[in-house]
């Protein structure tokens, strides 16, 4: 582990924002809460994908189906098999680790380079949301209903709109901490040089099928955990929303316009899009639906085409051109 | 028995057409190296293309076709043109992501003009059946079937004795190389994708008679022929209209002898364990 990480955990920006930060359910409004919470998801699941898709640079179109596991799953558990909750959760990681692990070593019998993991992930996630809508006992097609949240912690109930936000913030924090960890410690060097070049980090001895199956299990377990904290806070796990495609396209999207691979790049694209993307929803969505989803679309294929190392990357060059300095940085 | 040769007739007739969709993306990779994420949203772009002038004129699909597939073929052009190949050279896992956000937007261009309503867009042979002894074929499969075959013929006459043909084949054997040769690379990508494009129109138009359509299925045509090309082998021609045929007959069988559920999973089941066992594709020949 780098200097850095410790130097970051112990930075007072860090946990002076996030002091801050907690104390936004008691200003907001529940209708801003419920943006700022749908941001913080996002914000936690753009940096659990960023570990596979933005450091190894594999793009996992998989994620649907990690977040699928971590909601529907442990909703059935708890409904069908009455099993707690935060049992539920963690059963739901182990399996949507090993699904990871499964994914990433079939993709090592690809041999179409980089574009392999995105189409063997792809087929997995459509066959994973076909799975959800045919099996009654995730609720088909018609999804299933959650007790009311009471705010029993013990059975992973957090009181609604404020219990959600605190649990969101923390989950968040955790995804882009373990993000700030791997890329200092030896498996974010291992992660970038198979991103670079493959075959070069294979000569120089990286193990890459093993670093890819961390680099997935990881990104995989951390996506479920959200996705049951999400659950819990809809209240209604359903399958066209969590287990869609869509939901990965959007985290990959953020992730993008963030900026790839970076600890904070992820969470910053997040933050910016999804209150755009509800505040747009919000206004307009009665007369036009899909707007906020066509703007997403333009923005990132606008900010790709401008820079294409994110908006982290171009915020930074201004701010050094404005310190007058020119610096350069990996 | 009679189910039998219903399914494989069916899933002849389908599996056709998924072939003609994945030999555009197929050419496109070949020359290029791009693969096209928002390709079913295209197909879906041409479907409601045909379904706004069946309401506007009254057009039949089939002769929509002939206003969509130059209409589609130059919007090609202007994306290859102007969003793609921006991307290509420097930063070139980009176009994964560019693809995507161009697949939402042409998502849900469509939902805010169309609705999200399914829609059907009928045609004069829609109900029509042809019967072969005890198997029923509806016409629109039939015609799909032939003019699927006809343009796949067509294509691989035109890439195998045309100019615009040899300089596709040069560019996809070596890009450097064909440059050097004075074959203009970037022009022949463009109209390469155009093509692609183009060849959707005509694929959107033959699957629409009878299939009600909406916004959001262009990602799973997506899918379907991503699993068609990687079948084939990314750029083998035959292999990718092998790849076509078994994806419809497994979709097919499975939707005949099994559950619904088992049957939309069939031709991914199939995709995994041919993957498994035949990682570079279905054909004997490497990609490269």
């Amino acid at each position: 582990m780098r200097q850095e990480f410790y130097q970051t955990l112990r930075s007072p920006v860090l946990w002076g924002g996030l002091a801050i930060a907690a104390l936004l359910p008691f200003v907001l409004t529940s209708y801003y809460l419920n943006i700022v919470i749908l941001a913080l998801v996002y914000v936690a699941l753009a940096s659990s994908w960023n570990i596979v898709g933005g450091m190894a640079g594999q793009i996992s179109m998989a994620h649907s189906l990690f977040i699928g596991v971590g909601a529907m799953f442990s909703t059935a558990l708890l409904i069908k098999l009455g099993i707690n909750m935060w049992l539920g959760m963690l059963i739901s990681a182990a399996i949507a680790g090993a699904l990871g692990a499964i994914i990433a070593w079939i993709d090592f019998r690809f041999q179409l380079g980089h574009l392999s993991f995105v189409l063997i992930t792809l087929a997995f996630a459509e066959m994973g949301g076909i799975i959800v809508e045919g099996w009654d006992f995730l609720g088909g097609a018609s999804g299933l209903m959650l007790p009311r949240d009471t705010g029993n912690f013990v059975a992973f109930q957090f009181g609604g709109g404020r219990g959600a936000f605190w649990v969101m913030l923390v989950l968040a924090t955790l995804c882009v901490i373990v993000n700030i960890a791997i890329l200092n410690a030896p498996l974010g060097y291992y992660l970038r040089s198979i991103r670079d070049n493959e075959k070069a980090a294979q000569a120089i001895g990286v193990n890459v099928l093993r670093y890819k199956v961390v680099a997935m299990v990881i990104s995989a377990m951390l996506a479920s955990i959200v996705g049951t904290a999400y659950v819990r806070y809809l209240t209604f796990a359903d399958p066209y929303l969590l287990v869609s495609p869509v939901i990965t396209i959007e985290i990959v999207l953020f992730a993008t316009v963030g900026g790839l691979g970076r600890a904070f790049g992820p969470a910053l694209g997040a933050l910016l899009l999804v209150p755009l993307g509800e505040i747009l929803r919000g206004k307009l969505g009665g007369t036009l639906p899909g707007l906020h989803y066509f703007i997403y679309g333009i923005v990132v294929i606008a900010v790709i085409l401008a820079t294409p190392r994110g908006l982290l990357s171009l915020l930074e060059s201004l701010w050094m051109r404005w310190r007058g300095r020119a610096t350069v940085k990996l | 028995m009679i189910e039998l040769w219903q399914a494989m007739a069916q899933g002849v007739l389908i599996g056709s057409t998924y072939g003609l969709l994945a030999l555009g993306m197929g050419l496109v990779y070949g020359v290029s190296g791009v693969v096209n994420f928002s390709h079913g949203d295209f197909i879906s772009l041409g479907m409601f293309m045909c379904l706004a002038l069946y309401s506007a004129l009254s057009l039949d699909p089939y002769v929509s076709a002939i206003i969509t597939v130059p209409v589609m073929t130059v919007i090609g052009a202007l994306v290859y043109r102007y969003l793609i190949r921006p991307m290509v050279g420097h930063q070139f896992l980009m176009v994964v992501q560019l693809t995507l956000g161009l697949s939402l937007v042409l998502q849900n261009g469509i939902l805010m003009v169309f609705g999200g309503q399914p829609a059907r867009t009928p045609s004069m042979v829609d109900s029509k059946l042809i019967i072969l002894g005890d198997v029923v074929l509806r016409v629109p499969h039939v015609i799909a079937f032939v003019v699927s075959f006809a343009l796949a013929i067509g294509l691989f006459v035109m890439l195998r004795s045309t100019d615009f043909g040899r300089s596709i084949r040069a560019v996809h054997q070596n890009a450097h190389a064909a440059a050097l040769m004075g074959i203009d690379v970037s022009r022949v990508q463009v109209l390469t994708f155009a093509l692609g494009i183009g060849i959707l129109a005509i694929a959107a138009a033959l699957l629409l008679p009878g299939t009600p359509i909406q916004p959001t299925q262009g990602l799973r045509y997506t899918v379907i022929t991503l699993l068609v090309v990687v079948l084939g082998g990314m750029t083998n021609f035959v292999g990718i209209m092998l790849g076509g045929l078994i994806i419809g007959i497994a979709e097919a069988f499975g939707t005949i002898y099994l559950s619904e559920t088992l049957g939309a999973l069939m031709p991914y089941m199939i995709f995994v364990v041919i993957m498994l066992f035949r990682p570079q594709g279905l054909t004997w020949r490497s990609p490269r």
